[in-house]
């Protein structure tokens, strides 16, 4: 049976290699690699001393583990291309399909590139000279280790995926989310400590917790090997295996919950009066209120966005540097924004209710923003006050007073435009399980929203930096207010032109902007009876990049935003420095070099950005070109 | 021109639509009289929600008109829109609030005023047999409650024209005979309903006006007995799409 769903997920992923998925899937793999070969290389590399090599792959297969098992939950959905609920009605006990969907499970690029990552341990074991049968001892343990690595990351997705049907769990599942990407954002507390430990080599009772996981069990059996401690290899590697006998039992019983128990009717809701809510502006509020509060996604997004502030800023504590404290609430800000950025595509389909109300879109923005404001004011306020008192850093008080107003605003603002501008489509509320994995996030969007609201309060920064002490206040107020304002319009005028191909694309999933145009044959028929509708203000369009294949459309808009950054920020102004010998090192990389790299790297920066600048640019214009001969042409589409 | 001046409730002229090479409606030119019932059937995929989608304004069409009772409804959306109301199949909903609060939030939205949002909605619920779950979101609302709450929200604002895809798919035998009760009684009240279904005979019992659709093209459309042409519409619509009741095999290893 494996084989044939082995094949059966085979069939599947070749009629989904589309353009987009095949680049993600090439990205995916080329990244994996490009680890995994870091891993080998700390595996072959000499050091001073003999343990530290095992403690390093140690740790890397820990967070190489960490990654398995946690990425599902993380990065949304873990492998669904084979779903269970297909062979629910075919006569196998649980147990037999989750044999079969496991070996399945070892088909596609993670495992592959896994199993190039642990190779590590046979390098490892070969480079220390431990003898054939460690090196043999290695193999198998590679293999064991995988294993342990695909099975116990489906159980955890399983647990997550029952866990987080209620309001307890999806609270649970954002903490826990929060604590270790925010522990990720702070590990450079932990850099001297690395340091200190590659020069002398780890604490013992580090070594020892390296090699107790079970990611270090291969480690444990090679080392044992190597000393001829074959009880030992025999315990870690059967270790090894029955842990993946428990993951493969447990997911068996949680593949049965997932089969035969469906999803509780919803508790009957508490009926707010809503009283404050009497014009239609208020009105679009009030109901947005109800959905942060009564939406699985909004709340675990809300209370990741609380306990990442709290984890990210408290963290650093541990070393004594209290210096990110009273900055808790100015984090908060931004998260909520980079959570909050998709209001459309969560809501789907509902969007023509909408349409049918004329006027209705500006109400439906402000409303909105008006909502957010209610839900991030708040605790970012608290937050602030708070933490300002708790650390006694009232010298702050300037910045946080212009910041606050300031990212507040722009969040308000940021978050209604790219929602209009950048929806990420979903299934509709209504069609959606209980399991919040399914609802992957798209991280691009949270990290474009993060960068453009930090930078609305670019103005208030500079207020404070440059100006008298009431000018950056005053200038976070104002620049918050016209912010909020400003993109509000914006996002409101956009929706009312192109609510209709907003709406397509919620319904289809693909963008209006990447639809081909209409074939030829159909258009001088169309052409006579056709009005003058109006048309949606379509960027890409203008700028013909409408027709441009998606690696080329993304490389123009890549190229062309970030040439500046090695052409100016890393070449022509340090270049000025050097030559003015008014050098102020700051993020420039050639001042941080020594000095016979120093203008060297300023020219290879220079050509880095003239060769991306040049190429997106004669892209972009040959595919404008292009766009405008086609438009003269009377066949050309419409 | 003013809603009153024209005899024509929905009037479609040369509406066309391609989704990628596909031609789904092609051409299609329709006229749904004043005051009239008027079913439009069609096999799936034959443009019926497509059509419907372009003429209230959810679907930008390639080309031709979409005009309600006179007005153009993608040039001068905000005063056709008042007109009509619409009741969608298969889309989304604000689902996470109950009926009533639905029927709220969307008469607030329309600028109406709350005392009278609230009468209408309580009448709305009442009639519809909604009342009796307050305290249920519209997402854990069964297929029929959906129909039902979705008519409530299009009938909100007294609309002079009422556009329903599929207003009674998967609805059951008693909530059916609801919606079309309200129905007839709004089109005795001077209301006009297009109403799209590919089960004959319920467009059969409640219809005054049929056009038959096929491959995005209207094939047949006029009052019901001229259409029907002496047959039953299921007969005259077999003929008219070019069907015919295909030749099955003998699957021996059914029978056992």
């Amino acid at each position: 049976m494996a084989v044939l769903l082995i094949q059966m997920k085979l069939a599947v992923l070749r009629h989904s290699m589309t353009g987009r998925r095949a680049a993600q899937m090439v990205t995916g793999a080329l990244t994996g690699l490009a680890l995994a070969g870091g891993l080998i290389v700390l595996a072959a590399r000499d050091y001073p001393l003999a343990s530290l090599p095992f403690d390093l792959v140690g740790v890397g297969f820990a967070l190489w583990t960490a990654g398995w098992l946690l990425g599902p939950a993380l990065f949304g959905g873990g492998d669904e291309t084979l779903r269970p609920e297909h062979f629910s009605l075919l006569s196998f006990t649980p147990r037999r399909l989750a044999a079969g969907l496991a070996g399945a499970a070892f088909v596609g690029v993670a495992p592959l590139v896994t199993l190039v990552a642990f190779c590590a341990l046979v390098v490892l074991a070969a480079k220390a000279g431990l003898g054939a049968a460690a090196t043999a001892v290695g193999v198998a343990a590679v293999v064991l280790q995988l294993v342990v690595c695909v099975l116990a990351s489906r159980l955890v997705t399983a647990v997550l995926g029952q866990v987080m049907r209620s309001k307890a769990g999806a609270a649970l599942a954002a903490l826990v989310s929060a604590a270790i990407l925010a522990g990720l954002h702070s590990s450079w507390v932990l850099s001297p400590l690395v340091q200190a430990a590659l020069r002398t080599g780890f604490p013992d009772p580090f070594s020892a917790w390296v090699v107790a996981l079970p990611s270090g069990w291969g480690l444990v059996a090679v080392r044992a090997a190597g000393q001829g401690q074959w009880p030992t290899v025999a315990a870690a590697l059967a270790g090894l295996a029955a842990l993946g006998v428990v993951c493969w039992y447990g997911w068996a019983a949680l593949l049965k919950r997932r089969l035969t128990t469906r999803r509780a009717s919803g508790r009957p809701v508490r009926v707010a009066a809503g009283g404050w809510a009497k014009g239609p502006m208020t009105a679009v509020a009030a109901r947005e209120l109800r959905t942060w509060s009564r939406d699985l996604l909004r709340f675990h997004y809300l209370v990741f966005a609380l306990c990442y502030a709290l984890a990210f800023c408290l963290l650093p504590l541990a070393i004594d540097a209290p210096i990110f404290l009273p900055w808790t609430g100015v984090v908060f800000a931004l998260w909520v924004a980079a959570i909050s950025a998709n209001l459309y595509g969560e809501d789907g389909t509902e969007l023509w209710g909408k349409m049918m109300v004329p006027g209705a879109a500006r109400h439906d923005v402000r409303g909105r923003q008006l909502a957010w404001l209610l839900v991030a004011a708040p605790p970012t306020l608290v937050l602030t006050v708070a933490m300002v008192v708790f650390a006694g850093e009232s010298g702050l008080w300037p910045w946080l007073a212009a910041l606050v107003p300031a990212l507040l605003g722009g969040g308000a603002g940021v978050t209604v435009l790219v929602s209009v501008l950048r929806p990420v489509p979903m299934t509709d509320p209504h069609r959606r399980g209980g399991n919040l994995l399914e609802n992957g996030t798209d991280f691009a969007q949270v990290l474009l929203v993060l960068i453009l609201t930090a930078a609305t309060a670019a103005p208030a920064y500079f207020a404070v930096r440059l100006g008298p002490v009431w000018a950056g206040p005053v200038m976070g107020l104002v620049g918050g207010a016209a912010m909020a304002w400003l993109l509000g319009r914006l996002a409101a005028t956009r929706l009312e032109s192109s609510a209709p191909e907003l709406l397509l694309h919620l319904r289809t999933g693909v963008s209006p902007n990447r639809r081909r145009p209409a074939p030829a044959l159909a258009a001088p028929a169309l052409d006579r009876g056709r009005p003058h509708l109006p048309r949606p203000d379509l960027g890409l369009d203008e700028l013909g990049l409408d027709l441009a294949p998606t690696g080329r459309r993304a490389y123009v808009i890549a190229s062309l935003t970030l040439c500046w950054v090695p052409l100016v920020a890393q070449g022509i102004v340090p270049a000025l420095m050097l030559t003015t010998g008014q050098v102020t090192r700051s993020w420039f990389l050639a001042l941080h070099l020594p000095q016979h790299l120093r203008w060297p790297t300023i020219i290879a920066m220079i050509a880095l950005g003239l060769v991306l600048l040049t190429t997106g640019l004669g892209a972009g214009l040959y595919y404008l070109a292009k766009s405008r001969r086609d438009s003269i042409e009377p066949d050309g589409g419409p | 021109m003013g809603p009153s001046s024209t005899d024509t409730a929905l009037r479609l002229t040369a509406l066309t639509k391609t989704f990628g090479r596909k031609l789904v409606v092609d051409h299609i030119d329709l006229e749904v009289p004043r005051g009239s019932f008027f079913g439009l059937v069609g096999p799936n995929g034959a443009g019926k929600t497509t059509s419907l989608s372009m003429a209230v304004g959810l679907l930008r069409p390639d080309g031709g008109r979409a005009e309600i009772f006179g007005l153009d409804v993608w040039a001068d959306p905000a005063r056709a829109k008042k007109l009509i109301g619409v009741l969608p199949d298969g889309l989304s909903m604000p689902e996470r609030l109950t009926g009533r609060e639905l029927l709220r939030f969307t008469g607030l939205l329309r600028g109406m005023d709350l005392e009278e949002v609230e009468r209408r909605a309580g009448e709305l619920l009442e009639v519809l047999e909604l009342d009796r779950a307050e305290r249920t979101l519209v997402m854990e609302y069964s297929t029929g409650m959906r129909k039902k709450i979705g008519l409530a929200t299009a009938l909100l604002h007294a609309p002079r024209l009422l556009v329903l895809d599929e207003p009674l798919e998967a609805v059951d035998p008693v909530s059916a005979a609801t919606i079309k009760l309200i129905l007839q009684r709004f089109v005795h009240g001077g209301g006009s309903v297009v109403f799209s279904s590919h089960v004959m005979a319920v467009v059969e019992q409640v219809c005054d006006h049929v056009a038959v659709i096929a491959s995005g093209r209207v094939v047949a459309s006029g009052p019901l007995g001229s259409v029907r042409a002496g047959r039953s519409l299921e007969e005259r619509f077999v003929s008219l799409v070019g069907g015919q009741i295909p030749e099955v095999g003998e699957l021996v290893w059914l029978s056992s």
